[in-house]
């Protein structure tokens, strides 16, 4: 028994230093923190990090999957101007050129959910700003501002691609007016109607007008941006006088680009930019750009003008320069010279809004309204820079309101307006010509549905407020 | 050793007593199996208190009676009675107790013996596992094990196949079970581990097995013994293999360049034909543009077809490109090993070296290891021992992308049409294709780069204090770490690299796991029954650093190194890290070698769930009952062997990433050259332990002394499941995990082993496993969530296939149809308009629609199988050895995702067909299950439908080996032990209707361009020193 008290130390060293490790197991421990993450509660502490959170909302904007590329490019694509080429397009885009959409496909899916994304990081800023301990009013007031104009962006875009037409009916379901921040245990967002989202993009921008200062970087949100913005809203809306006044507020002081800016290859910002996507290629998909689908090679290089389209452009026209046919790229189809890559595939800026767009909304609202002289004042200006010898039209009345729409159509090529264009004004889509989808409906058509894109299926999924019978027409 | 501590403990006990009338008796007490003497066996006379032990030489003498009867004795062996009949000398050959020390088995944190072990267990040993042509070794387990589901999903060398032990356990959580490799758990890839090292493996399948890993072990866990070193002479092993590999199968055919063109042909003319022109016009028409669809024409005249679309006969084709011949390759596997093993009663050591190189089946893919192993131990006096586990390893791999990217080449070979050439007449590479410009995978494969490099150590100390001969103590320190390399490169003028002149992104990763366990274990023997108990207490922290950075616009091509570039990209890095704390504590009862019952229980507390639920708890008991050792049941001469098992517990599954539950902004948002932050994640601090709750029932037995029967039922409750459950896009995230599921398992296996023939020359065993698995979704929050090819809803499984139910083409137009299904619950569906829907032209009740959108989506079946298993058959004659195993997989489908891409009638014309396509429906060809082809397709055919699902129940002969023992004497001449040369085969026949390279694919059931699986021809020798 000896031999047992000898062992009996040990064991009382070890059941102790077992004891010792455990103690020192606090909660301590269990504490870690991630690395390249911060709390979300940790965000609106200090004007730095929220102002992060605000370059964080423009950087989600800027994103192919919206603002980047899908938008803009849909847009045109959709319309009766531009088509994907029926060979060596790799697929891209090819249902929405030819109209048809499903609900489960990406293109409705990711402007939707891209979309949302940006209005929530801008409804986190628009509701925490005002708490942030060492911000000054006009930080407060600034950081706000942009957010609540990018929130009213980002609706307006939705809008157009998911409802009809405010024009066509008010009443309309639209889209989710998500204006706060709701838990993710909370109740989701139903569809509210066209006039429920347009009162909502208006008092955005009004607040944001009113909050804002002009800026010198166009990569930013600023005053004028939130009156150009408003300016296609209103018009959205046939506020034609109101419309016509905030365009005419945007473009106030600002010299119109020159011919010899508008062939840089629309790949930065110019004199008369007023808001532009600051796209810098090491962080983004330079394939999933505008260049890569636009420029004839080097990318996707998929996108054709219409014969029928460039046709229109009368003798003199430089902007008819912006298409080519040449037969060792493509035989049958004009390439599109208009959107360069800058120095690298994929590198350029998308401008957003310029000013050429606010003299011709200006156009078209006093044409609406009959103030004839000014909206061929405003027409002249955008003709002159591109038409030898052009004259200030005489046409009045809707012969002038379609000699605008006309001019939108070869100015804005591919900037991302013919869409909606063609539903605000209840046109019909036409396409003829080297179209190899063809469509001619009205708007009283029952296949007009298709200018609209379904609610994403992964929205319907999983949003108890919107089932299937509150789809778009059609799908 | 142990005998001879024994021997000195029970001489102090026994002391002999000499009585009148007896007779000295001597003799010798041997191990019957291997002749060596024992020393401290017991003698006694039987019925009487005399007794002796033998001595270190097994010798004995004692006083007995000479009509009496003397009992030889020895722990865990047999205890003979020999009647003394007047002899002075009686030598007795004692034998094992059948079971017990052959049947030792590893279980957690420690051992026990077969017939003792309460919970459902199986082990398999190192003879299935070593020079197998396979990288890691969970691959050789298929079908070896009931209940153990082994799923490859890619050719790629060096790849990891999925394992579920019984069914799957979790919905977005992992179901990986834990791998424990001598006692500590592993933390990175299996295939570091050289199968060669492994002495054996144990699958822990239920609670009472498994649960003393807590909040690891819901998935089940294996443990991974490797080699120890004997006491005795030292061996040494070498072994080589030899193998040559190829695809698994020749899967569909794909159209050559002739039939691309004139289906083409037919598109075009399709087209013009449905908008409305004239015949003439839409030949013209086809004519005019089949060249610029196809992309190339392989002809040498301009206008090759007639005007039905035909080649004109005599027309020579000059380009015929079978790219799957130009992007698969025959490879071989190299596999060779050397191992010395050898010790002296206080030290014992083994080491081993190893290489493999698996050249792979596709260009630039392949796979090479090194490994080096040492385990020592040392006695350092009576009661301490220690020693250490150590592993090393380096690996290099190279890997193209996989899955639906341009670069990868499995898929560009399936994409890539026959008429276009790999190389233009000068021999440059042609880069121009109608399915992904520049991406022409020969290129590529010569010109980018995919490496990785990987090194490991894995080292585990221990020292083992035997504080009393029936209280031990062990502390465990273990680090396993892991050093990752990862280059790409993408070449400056084709491909990924084109755009940016040229990128390489290099990255370094490090990870380190480490662990710290001290476990005390006390065991008491009563009269006739024995108890064990462990205590014991465990800390685990793990710290995953990455570092990556890239450049672009190389002055120099070909070199991948960062300084090459000119203009860097975005560098990140990061660092990611979890911890848990854990007490533990097991307790073990045997009662007569009939009863046995156990329970454990363990705490985990993890750095990775909500602060609100931190802490887990987790048990379970298990019982045992031996009913052939009643005297009951004693008498029933065939059954040897009955047992009955019960066990019941909990365990849990924490494998969800490290910060799953906080909230967060994250960094590199950037926008304009301002660094930006952006939500990630919402918040839950709730995030609770997945719970597992698994029942298991089974019995044992051994019939007729050649028959093994085991059969179990099993029902694991899983609840409290993490799941990302999708959100509105209006609450900012696409999803939240939550602990909002609950599911169950729930099936029988059973396992049939007969040694049908032993004779000295010829012996024979077959062997047949039986799995079934049933998984049914529980609970969910929301009634369905529906995402691509699938439906969670509630009394569901996991992976059931949810999408619109093809009826066919209708033979009028040659239009798809599915079933309208118009009553379905599916609320996806547009309102039908007139004539949308109509009565099915090929008969039937059912209507159909020719629009997608108006189908309904219906419930198509499961990707998981009803039944599977494995067959094995043993056949030893004199030195030949022939072992065959079949792995089979019943029930179940895939949804054949390349096949569709391949069958795209028309919807996406720069992708090339398979032959099948041929048979698209014309008006001539009305009765068909392929629609009309024609150019930029809208009729929706190829959409998601049952058109491409199809059932992949399979019969595979796994492995089939013949191998060759060199007599004894003639290995002895050459200075060997023994010396064997074996021919082996693995994967070489399947049976199955799947139309594709292989019908075991990615475990959810949908086909994803991955590199088909491959089938190994293999040599080898083994010769032993």
């Amino acid at each position: 028994m000896k031999t047992l008290k000898f062992i009996q130390l040990p064991v009382a060293l070890l059941l102790a230093a077992m004891v010792m490790i455990t103690s020192s197991c606090s909660e301590d421990f269990l504490e870690t923190e991630p690395s390249t993450a911060i709390p979300t509660e940790d965000v609106f502490k200090s004007i730095v990090t929220a102002e992060a959170a605000l370059i964080g909302a423009y950087d989600a904007m800027s994103a192919w999957g919206v603002d980047g590329l899908y938008f803009p490019l849909m847009s045109d694509v959709m319309g009766e101007d531009v088509m994907i080429n029926n060979v060596n397009n790799y697929n891209w885009f090819v249902p929405v050129y030819q109209l048809e959409v499903l609900p489960n496909y990406q293109y409705p899916g990711n402007i939707w959910r891209g979309a949302y994304k940006v209005i929530f990081d801008a409804n986190n800023i628009i509701e925490n700003a005002s708490k942030i301990p060492d911000a000054s009013n006009e930080e407060i007031q600034n950081i706000q501002g942009q957010a609540r104009t990018m929130r009213a962006y980002m609706m307006l875009k939705l809008a157009q691609f998911f409802a009809p037409a405010y024009t066509a009916n008010p009443a309309a379901l639209s889209i989710m007016n998500v204006n706060t921040v709701i838990d993710v245990n909370d109740e989701p967002f139903g569809r509210a109607t066209n006039e429920e989202v347009y009162v909502q993009i208006v008092n955005d921008l009004l607040s944001a007008i009113e909050s804002l200062d002009v800026s010198s970087d166009k990569g930013f949100f600023d005053k004028k941006a939130a009156q150009a913005i408003l300016a296609r809203a209103y018009l959205n809306m046939g506020e034609y006088a109101k419309a016509s006044e905030m365009a005419v507020a945007a473009q106030e002081g600002i010299e119109l680009m020159s011919l010899e800016e508008m062939f840089w290859g629309f790949n930065y910002r110019t004199s008369e930019t007023i808001f532009t996507i600051a796209y810098t290629p090491d962080d983004n998909n330079i394939y999933l750009s505008i260049p890569s689908f636009y420029w004839p090679v080097a990318g996707y290089s998929s996108i054709r003008a219409n014969d029928e389209f460039v046709n229109q452009f009368e003798l003199g026209d430089v902007r008819a320069q912006f298409f080519l046919k040449e037969p060792s790229i493509d035989a049958d189809r004009h390439l599109v010279l208009k959107f360069q890559h800058w120095q690298s595939i994929g590198n350029a800026e998308r401008v957003d809004i310029r000013a050429s767009e606010m003299v011709l909304i200006e156009a078209e609202c006093e044409a609406r309204l009959g103030n004839y002289s000014i909206a061929q004042d405003a027409l002249l200006k955008i003709q002159e820079r591109s038409v030898a010898n052009a004259q200030k039209s005489t046409a009045t009345g809707e012969a002038l309101v379609n000699e605008i729409l006309l001019e939108r159509r070869k100015e804005l090529f591919g900037e991302g307006f013919r869409l909606n264009d063609i539903k605000r004004t209840q046109s019909p889509l036409v396409r003829t010509g080297d179209h190899w989808s063809k469509y001619n409906f009205s708007a009283n058509d029952p296949d007009y549905y298709r200018l609209t894109f379904p609610i994403p299926q992964s929205e319907i999924d999983a949003n108890e407020n919107i089932s299937q019978a509150d789809q778009n027409a059609g799908y | 050793m142990k005998r001879t501590i024994l021997f000195l403990f029970l001489s102090v006990l026994v002391t002999s007593i000499a009585t009148a009338q007896e007779i000295v008796v001597k003799g010798t007490v041997t191990d019957k199996t291997n002749g060596e003497l024992l020393p401290g066996a017991n003698v006694i006379v039987d019925g009487t208190t005399v007794g002796a032990t033998t001595d270190f030489d097994g010798n004995y003498a004692i006083n007995a009676p000479s009509d009496g009867v003397l009992v030889f004795s020895f722990m865990g062996m047999k205890t003979v009675k020999v009647p003394v009949n007047g002899q002075s000398t009686i030598n007795v050959a004692l034998d094992y107790e059948s079971e017990i020390l052959n049947d030792v088995i590893v279980v957690a944190y420690g051992t026990t013996t077969k017939e003792a072990f309460t919970g459902a267990a199986e082990v398999v040993n190192k003879d299935v596992i070593a020079d197998r042509p396979v990288t890691s070794f969970e691959k050789a387990l298929q079908g070896t094990t009931a209940g153990l589901q082994v799923t490859n999903s890619s050719g790629q060398p060096g790849s990891s196949a999925t394992v579920r032990i019984r069914g799957i356990g979790s919905l977005n959580a992992s179901s990986s079970p834990l791998y424990v490799i001598d006692g500590i758990p592993m933390a990175g890839s299996l295939s570091d581990i050289n199968p060669n090292d492994i002495e054996s493996l144990t699958v822990l399948k239920d609670a009472a097995a498994a649960s003393l890993y807590g909040s690891r072990a819901a998935n089940g866990v294996i443990l991974i013994t490797t080699k120890q070193a004997k006491e005795g002479q030292t061996q040494i092993t070498f072994d080589a293999n030899y193998g040559v590999s190829s695809r698994i199968s020749d899967g569909y055919a794909l159209m050559n360049a002739t039939q691309i063109y004139e289906q083409q042909w037919m598109g075009l003319y399709n087209r013009q034909v449905l908008d409305g022109f004239p015949n003439t016009d839409a030949i013209a028409f086809a004519h005019t543009n089949v060249e610029n669809v196809v992309g190339f024409n392989p002809f040498g005249v301009a206008q090759p077809l007639d005007d039905n679309g035909r080649l004109i006969p005599g027309t020579i084709v000059k380009t015929n490109t079978d790219w799957r011949d130009e992007v698969y390759k025959t490879g071989a596997v190299q596999n060779y090993n050397l191992s010395v093993a050898g010790g002296t009663s206080a030290t014992k050591v083994f080491f081993s070296l190893g290489y493999f190189n698996d050249s792979g089946t596709t260009l630039n893919s392949n796979f090479k290891r090194y490994t080096a192993k040492l385990n020592a131990s040392q006695k350092v006096n009576k009661f301490i021992t220690a020693g250490m586990n150590t592993h090393f390893s380096m690996s290099e791999t190279n890997a193209p992308p996989s899955g639906g990217e341009a670069a990868n080449p499995i898929r560009m070979a399936e994409l890539i049409n026959a008429a276009t050439p790999v190389y233009n007449d000068d021999g440059t590479y042609n880069w121009d294709n109608s399915a992904q410009f520049d991406f022409n995978p020969v290129g590529l494969a010569d010109l980018d780069k995919y490496e990785y490099k990987g090194s490991r150590a894995l080292v585990n100390t221990y020292v083992n204090v035997e504080i009393l001969p029936n209280l031990n103590f062990k502390t465990n320190g273990a680090i396993d770490y892991a050093v990752n390399k990862g280059l790409n490169y993408y070449n400056p003028f084709h491909g990924n690299g084109a755009g940016v002149g040229g990128r390489s992104t290099q990255s370094r990763s490090d990870n380190i796991a480490w662990n710290i366990s001290n476990i005390l274990t006390w065991v008491k023997d009563f009269d006739n029954s024995n108890l064990e108990l462990l205590a014991g207490q465990e800390a685990v922290g793990e710290e995953f650093t990455v570092l990556s950075a890239g450049v672009t616009d190389f002055a120099v091509p070909g070199n991948p190194e960062l300084v090459w570039g000119g203009t860097p990209t975005t560098p990140s890095s990061s660092v990611s890290d979890w911890t848990m704390v854990s007490y533990l504590g097991q307790a073990k009862y045997a009662h007569a070698g009939k009863y046995y019952l156990s329970g454990s229980v363990r705490s985990d507390g993890s750095s990775r769930f909500g602060v609100n639920n931190r802490y887990g708890l987790f048990y379970s008991i298990g019982g045992s009952w031996r009913m052939t050792k009643e005297e009951w049941m004693s008498d029933i001469g065939w059954l040897n062997n009955f047992k009955l098992r019960a066990s019941y517990g909990t365990s849990g599954n924490n494998n969800i990433g490290n910060y799953a539950s906080l909230g967060l902004y994250g960094g590199g948002a950037n926008y304009g050259g301002y660094p930006g932050i952006t939500p990630v994640q919402p918040e839950n601090k709730e995030l609770a332990w997945e719970k597992i709750a698994s029942l298991n029932i089974g019995f044992e037995s051994t019939l007729f002394n050649t028959v093994d029967f085991s059969f179990e039922y099993y029902n694991r409750d899983s609840d409290k499941l993490l799941f990302a459950k999708p959100l509105s896009s209006g609450t900012g995230y696409g999803s939240i995990l939550t602990n909002l599921g609950a599911m169950s398992n729930r099936g029988f296996e059973s396992n049939i082993a007969w040694d049908a023939v032993n004779k000295e020359n010829f012996t024979y065993s077959v062997g047949l496993n039986v799995s079934t698995n049933k998984n049914i979704i529980k609970n969910l929050e929301t009634d369905q969530i529906i995402s691509g090819t699938k439906i969670l809803e509630v009394d569901g499984d996991v992976y059931q296939f949810y999408m619109r139910d093809w009826a066919g083409v209708n033979p009028d137009n040659g239009m798809p149809m599915w079933y309208a299904n118009q009553d379905a619950d599916d609320d996806s569906g547009a309102t039908p308009q007139p004539g949308d829907i109509y009565d099915n032209p090929l008969g039937g009740d059912r209507q159909v629609t020719s629009d997608y959108s108006v189908a309904k989506r219906v419930r198509m079946g499961s990707a998981l199988p009803d039944v599977f298993g494995g067959f094995t058959n043993n056949f030893r004659y004199k030195n030949f050895d022939l072992n065959f195993y079949f792995y089979y997989s019943l029930g179940g489908q895939v949804y054949n995702n390349d096949y569709a891409t391949n069958m795209h009638d028309g919807s996406q014309v720069g992708y090339n067909l398979a032959a099948d396509a041929i048979d698209a429906w014309t008006p001539n060809n009305r009765f068909t299950d392929v629609p009309r082809y024609v150019f930029s397709n809208t009729d929706q055919g190829s959409q998601l439908s049952s058109r491409f699902l199809e059932d992949a129940s399979y019969l595979r002969l796994k492995n089939i080996s013949l191998s060759y023992n060199l007599p004894d004497n003639l290995a002895q001449k050459m200075m060997m032990q023994n010396f064997r040369l074996s021919v082996s085969a693995e994967n070489i026949w399947t049976l199955s209707k799947f139309n594709g390279f292989d019908p075991e694919g990615a475990i959810n059931g949908t086909t994803g361009n991955s590199i088909p699986g491959v089938k190994v021809v293999n040599v080898g020798l083994k010769a032993n020193f």
